[in-house]
C-alpha cells in the first residue's frame, strides 16, 4: 500500500517534471527565423534578409544575414514580413464571451462598494475563444480594461499575455480606468461636470487617507477604504489613470487633472484629441485611440476625423490603438480590428512605421512593459509574428506566431468550423458533427 | 362632369377612379403602389471618358488599361482605347481602378442618425417597436436627411443604399432604396421605380425585446407563429380584394395597411429581406415560404449561411453578411470570416452588407477580410469575383440588376474611380459618379458634400 503510494507520488512528481520540462523545452527551443523583412521597431527601416535568433524565450540576436546557430530550428521567412507580436492598447479579452449573455460577461461591476477598487484580474479566462482568435490574428499582449458600469471610476485593468498558459495575467492593476463625457453624465448626476468633481474629490480623499494613520474616515467621506487604497498607486504615479474622454473639453480637463494632482494620465478614445494635440504633446499625455471613428456618433465626437492619429503623431503625442468598431472589434476581433484600424490611420496620413509602432512599442511604452516587450531586440521577450503579407492589409494573415519564444497553435473555433463546413464537404453523406 | 360620373357609378367604381387618378390601387400591383413617388433628379453632369483604368465590371470580368465612356448619365461603352468624342471630359485613370458604385443593401442611415442622443434610447427611428407586426410602417417616413453618415458613405464609393427598418418587430416594415446623394427631402433621393422591401426578423431580437416586456412573442416559436398568422391573414385579405375586383363581392374590403404589405410580398411585388443568423432559423423561414407561397429575396446577417449553401442556392436566396462580426449574442457564435466565400464557391449569391455607418464606409474592406480568410482555407478569390459581392449581387437583391451593379452599356453610370486596388486598406475612392454626375471628388472640396448638421461647427474635416 505504502509502496503503491510512493509509486504514485513518484509518478506524479515525474509527470509534473515532464510537464514543466515540456513547457520549458518549448520555451527553451532555439529558433532562427531567416530571410524575412523584419520590422524590429528599434529604427524606422526594416532589416532585410533578417535573421532573428530566439533562445530561452528571448531574442538572442537580430541582424541581416546572420548565420543561424547549429542547434536552432530554422524557419525560412523569405518574402515574409516579421513584426513583434502586437499589443492592443485596450480590449476586454478574457472578460467576456457572449456580450448578450450576462452570465458570460465579467467586464464591469455596478456595486456601489466597488469603484476604483474593482479589479478585473480575478475574472480573466485564458480559455476564452476570443483570445484564440486574437492570437491567430497576431495579438500577443493586450490591456484588458474594466467596463463602464460605475462612475466616474471603472476600476483596474490588467495586461494579459495571449499565450497558452493557465495564468495569462502579466501584470494586474496595470491601469486605473475612469470615464468622462456626456455618455456617462447620467451616472454622475446628469452633468459631466459632476464627474470631474467626483474624480478630483476621490484623489483628494485618497491622498488624505494615506496621511491618516488611525482607522476611520471623516463621516462624510465618499470613498470607502477599498477605493481609497486602490488609488494610492495612482497618486504615486506607479499606475496611470486612463480616462475615457472624447470631447476636447474633457481631454483638456483630463490633462489639467493630471497636472493638478501630479499623476500620470492616459486619454482613452480621444475622438477630438487632435484639437488638443499641442497640449497633449507638451504634457506628454498619450492617447489610445480608435482610428475608425470619423462620425459624430454623439455630441462628444463632433470633431471626429480619420487623420486624428496622423495629427497627434505629427504633434509628438504618443499613441496606441483600441479599435472599438462600436464594440464589435475591441474584443471579438481584437487582432484584426486593430490592424484594420492601423491601416486606416496610415491610409490617412500616419507614417507606416508609426502605424506598426502604435501596435507594438507604442502600447508597450504607454502601459509600462517596454522594458521586456515590444521590439525585436536582443534580450526582449521573443513575441514575433510572421505575416503572409503587409500586416496592415486586412487581407493578410498570420503564418507563425511566437510568444516568449513558444510557437503558438493558431487553431480557433472559427477555423475548425470553416474546415468542417468547407465547400468540398457540402454533399457528404455523414452529418458535419461526425467531422 | 365629375359629379355626373360619380352619380353613374357605385362606390366601387369611385374607388377605382380615385385609385387611377392617384396612380395607385387599381392595377396588379395594388398592394405595392407607391403614393410617395420619387422626385429624384440627377446632379449636374457632363459626358465623360475615363481612360486607362483597371476595370472590374461587377459581372466577374477584369479589364486592364480599359476605358469607359459615359453619356447622358449612362455607360455607353467599355473597352480598350475608346475614341474621345468631342466635348467630353477626359479623366486619366491609369494606375487607378474603376468599379461599379457600391450598393449597400442594409443601411440604417437617416434613422440610426448621427449624433445619437438619449432620445434614441427611448424612441429611435430605426424601428417602430410598439407592435411586433409593424408591416405597415414605411421607413422612408423617418429619414433624417442631415445624417452625416450619408456623405461618409458617398465618399467611400457607396452609390445606392437600401434603408431597412430595424429587427425588433417580427414584421419590421417597408424599406426604401435611395441614391447616396445629398438632398433635403427623402423623395429627392428615392431610387425611381426601385421595388420596396419588407424587413422581417427571426431569432433573438424580437423575442428578447417583447419577451422582456411580457408581450408576444417570447420565443422563436412565437415569432414563426406571428409570421404564419400574418401571411395567412394577408392571403385572405388579397382574396377579398380579388373577389371585390372581379365583382364576386359587392363591398370593398376596408384597407388594412399591414395586410397590404404582406399581400404585396405574396404577390412578389415587395422583396422579402429576412434578418436571420442561424442555419436552423433560416431553414425554418424557407419552409414557411414554401408553406405560404412567398419568396425570400435575401437573408441578412446570415452568419451560418455557410452551413446550408446548397439549400440557399436551390431556393435562389441571396445572403447579405459581414466579414467578422461574431460572438456578441448567442445566435452569432458560429460566424466565420469566409462565410461569403463559401456561399460564393457553392454557387450562391453573396453580398457584403453594413448595418452600421462605420462598416458602410468600407464594404470593400469587408470583402478584403473575406478574401484573406478564404485564402487561408484554400479558396482563392480574384478581385473581379469579389467585387460582385458589393455590386451585381446586391443589385440583384434589390431587383435593380438591369440598371446598376455592372459596368455595361446601357447601365446607369454609377461608378467609383479608386486610387488603387479597392481591396487594399490604403486605397481611397477618388471620384464617385452617380448617374454620370461626379457626386464626390476627393481632390475637390467643392465636390464633398457637408450636411447641414455639420455646418457651423468647428471643422471636423479638411485641414485644421
Amino acid at each position: 500500500m505504502r509502496k503503491a503510494m510512493k509509486l504514485c507520488a513518484l509518478a506524479l512528481a515525474l509527470s509534473f517534471g515532464i510537464a514543466s520540462l515540456l513547457s520549458l523545452s518549448a520555451r527553451a527551443e532555439t529558433v532562427a527565423i531567416v530571410g524575412g523583412t523584419a520590422y524590429t521597431m528599434t529604427g524606422d527601416d526594416p532589416v532585410e534578409n533578417a535573421t532573428i535568433i530566439i533562445r530561452d524565450g528571448r531574442i538572442d540576436a537580430v541582424g541581416a544575414g546572420l548565420a543561424p546557430p547549429a542547434d536552432a530550428r530554422v524557419i525560412d521567412a523569405k518574402g515574409r514580413i516579421i513584426t513583434p507580436g502586437l499589443m492592443a492598447g485596450g480590449t476586454q479579452l478574457g472578460l467576456l464571451e457572449v456580450g448578450a449573455a450576462e452570465n458570460s460577461v465579467d467586464t464591469s461591476s455596478n456595486m456601489d462598494t466597488l469603484g476604483a477598487a474593482f479589479d478585473v484580474q480575478y475574472a480573466i479566462n485564458p480559455n476564452s475563444t476570443l483570445i484564440d482568435l486574437a492570437r491567430a490574428d497576431g495579438l500577443t499582449r493586450a490591456m484588458s480594461f474594466p467596463g463602464s458600469a460605475a462612475a466616474p471610476f471603472s476600476g483596474l485593468g490588467a495586461i494579459i499575455r495571449l499565450d497558452s498558459g493557465a495564468d495569462i495575467v502579466e501584470r494586474a492593476k496595470a491601469g486605473m480606468f475612469a470615464r468622462s463625457g456626456g455618455g456617462h453624465a447620467s451616472a454622475v448626476g446628469g452633468s459631466r461636470s459632476g464627474g470631474w468633481v467626483l474624480l478630483r474629490n476621490a484623489l483628494d480623499e485618497a491622498r488624505r487617507y494615506k496621511k491618516r494613520s488611525g482607522p476611520g474616515a471623516p463621516r462624510d467621506q465618499l470613498l470607502n477604504h477599498l477605493d481609497a487604497e486602490a488609488l494610492q498607486p495612482v497618486l504615486k504615479r506607479a499606475v496611470p489613470l486612463a480616462i475615457w474622454a472624447e470631447r476636447e473639453s474633457d481631454i483638456r480637463q483630463a490633462v489639467r487633472l493630471g497636472r493638478d494632482y501630479d499623476i500620470s494620465v492616459i486619454i482613452m478614445g480621444g475622438a477630438e484629441a487632435w484639437r488638443a494635440a499641442d497640449l497633449l504633446a507638451a504634457s506628454d499625455t498619450p492617447v489610445i485611440l480608435d482610428p475608425f471613428v470619423n462620425l459624430p456618433s454623439d455630441f462628444d465626437q463632433i470633431g471626429a476625423r480619420l487623420d486624428n492619429a496622423a495629427l497627434l503623431q505629427k504633434a509628438g503625442v504618443r499613441i496606441a490603438l483600441a479599435a472599438s468598431g462600436w464594440g464589435l472589434k475591441i474584443s471579438y476581433n481584437a487582432g484584426l480590428g486593430m490592424r484594420e484600424a492601423a491601416g486606416i490611420a496610415v491610409a490617412n496620413g500616419l507614417p507606416y512605421i508609426e502605424g506598426l509602432r502604435a501596435m507594438t512599442t507604442g502600447s508597450a511604452q504607454i502601459w509600462g512593459i517596454a522594458d521586456h516587450y515590444g521590439s525585436i531586440a536582443a534580450g526582449k521577450d521573443a513575441d514575433l509574428v510572421i505575416w503572409s503579407g503587409d500586416p496592415l492589409e486586412p487581407m493578410s494573415t498570420v503564418i507563425t506566431s511566437f510568444i516568449r519564444g513558444e510557437e503558438m497553435a493558431l487553431e480557433t473555433r472559427q477555423g475548425l468550423l470553416a474546415k468542417r463546413y468547407a465547400p468540398q464537404h457540402a454533399n457528404d453523406a455523414w452529418p458535419a458533427a461526425y467531422k | 362632369m365629375a359629379g355626373s360620373f360619380i352619380s353613374l357609378t357605385a362606390g366601387r367604381l369611385l374607388f377605382a377612379a380615385v385609385a387611377m387618378l392617384c396612380g395607385a390601387q387599381a392595377t396588379a400591383s395594388t398592394f405595392s403602389a407607391d403614393p410617395y413617388p420619387s422626385t429624384y433628379r440627377p446632379l449636374p453632369r457632363h459626358d465623360t471618358l475615363i481612360k486607362g483604368a483597371t476595370i472590374l465590371d461587377g459581372a466577374g470580368a477584369r479589364l486592364d488599361g480599359g476605358d469607359i465612356l459615359v453619356r447622358d448619365g449612362r455607360i455607353v461603352a467599355v473597352g480598350k482605347t475608346l475614341p474621345a468624342p468631342d466635348g467630353v471630359d477626359v479623366i486619366e485613370a491609369s494606375g487607378r481602378w474603376v468599379t461599379p458604385g457600391i450598393i449597400d443593401v442594409h443601411s440604417h442611415n437617416g434613422t440610426f442618425s448621427m449624433p445619437l442622443t438619449t432620445i434614441d434610447n427611448e424612441a429611435s427611428d430605426v424601428s417602430e417597436t410598439s407592435d411586433p407586426n409593424s408591416a405597415d410602417i414605411w421607413v422612408e417616413h423617418g429619414i433624417n436627411m442631415q445624417d452625416p453618415s450619408f456623405s461618409r458613405a458617398l465618399a467611400s464609393g457607396v452609390t445606392t443604399q437600401q434603408i431597412l427598418p430595424g429587427s425588433v418587430p417580427v414584421f419590421g416594415g417597408r424599406s426604401v432604396v435611395v441614391k447616396t446623394i445629398p438632398a433635403n427631402i427623402v423623395s429627392a433621393i428615392k431610387f425611381p421605380g426601385a421595388p420596396q422591401g419588407l424587413k422581417i426578423a427571426c431569432g433573438e431580437n424580437p423575442k428578447s425585446h417583447y419577451g422582456e416586456k411580457g408581450m408576444f412573442p417570447t420565443s422563436r416559436m412565437g415569432e414563426i407563429l406571428a409570421m404564419r398568422r400574418g401571411f395567412l391573414a394577408a392571403r385572405k385579405y388579397a382574396s377579398a380584394w380579388k373577389d371585390y375586383r372581379s365583382g364576386k363581392s359587392k363591398t370593398a374590403p376596408e384597407r388594412d395597411l399591414k395586410q397590404e404589405t404582406l399581400a404585396a410580398v405574396l404577390d412578389g411585388d415587395i422583396k422579402l429581406h429576412v434578418h436571420c443568423y442561424r442555419a436552423d432559423d433560416m431553414a425554418t423561414i424557407i419552409a414557411l415560404s414554401d408553406e405560404l407561397g412567398f419568396r425570400i429575396t435575401a437573408f441578412h446577417h446570415a452568419t451560418e449561411a455557410y452551413k446550408i449553401v446548397p439549400l440557399l442556392r436551390e431556393k435562389d436566396i441571396c445572403v447579405a453578411v459581414w466579414s467578422d462580426w461574431w460572438g456578441f449574442k448567442m445566435e452569432t457564435l458560429d460566424a466565420i470570416r469566409p462565410n461569403a466565400a463559401f456561399v460564393d464557391a457553392g454557387g450562391g449569391c453573396a453580398i457584403m452588407h453594413s448595418d452600421s455607418p462605420q462598416v458602410g464606409q468600407r464594404l470593400n474592406i469587408e470583402a478584403a477580410k473575406v478574401i484573406g480568410a478564404a485564402h487561408q482555407v484554400g479558396i482563392d478569390i480574384p478581385p473581379e469575383r469579389a467585387i460582385r459581392w458589393l455590386t451585381s449581387n446586391p443589385a440583384r437583391a434589390l431587383g435593380l440588376e438591369d440598371r446598376i451593379g455592372t459596368l455595361r452599356p446601357g447601365r446607369n453610370a454609377d461608378l467609383v474611380i479608386w486610387s488603387g486596388d479597392p481591396f487594399s486598406i490604403y486605397s481611397h475612392a477618388d471620384q464617385v459618379m452617380v448617374d454620370g454626375a461626379i457626386a464626390f471628388d476627393r481632390s475637390d472640396p467643392k465636390r464633398q458634400p457637408v450636411s447641414d448638421f455639420e455646418l457651423g461647427r468647428k471643422p471636423a474635416t479638411g485641414e485644421h
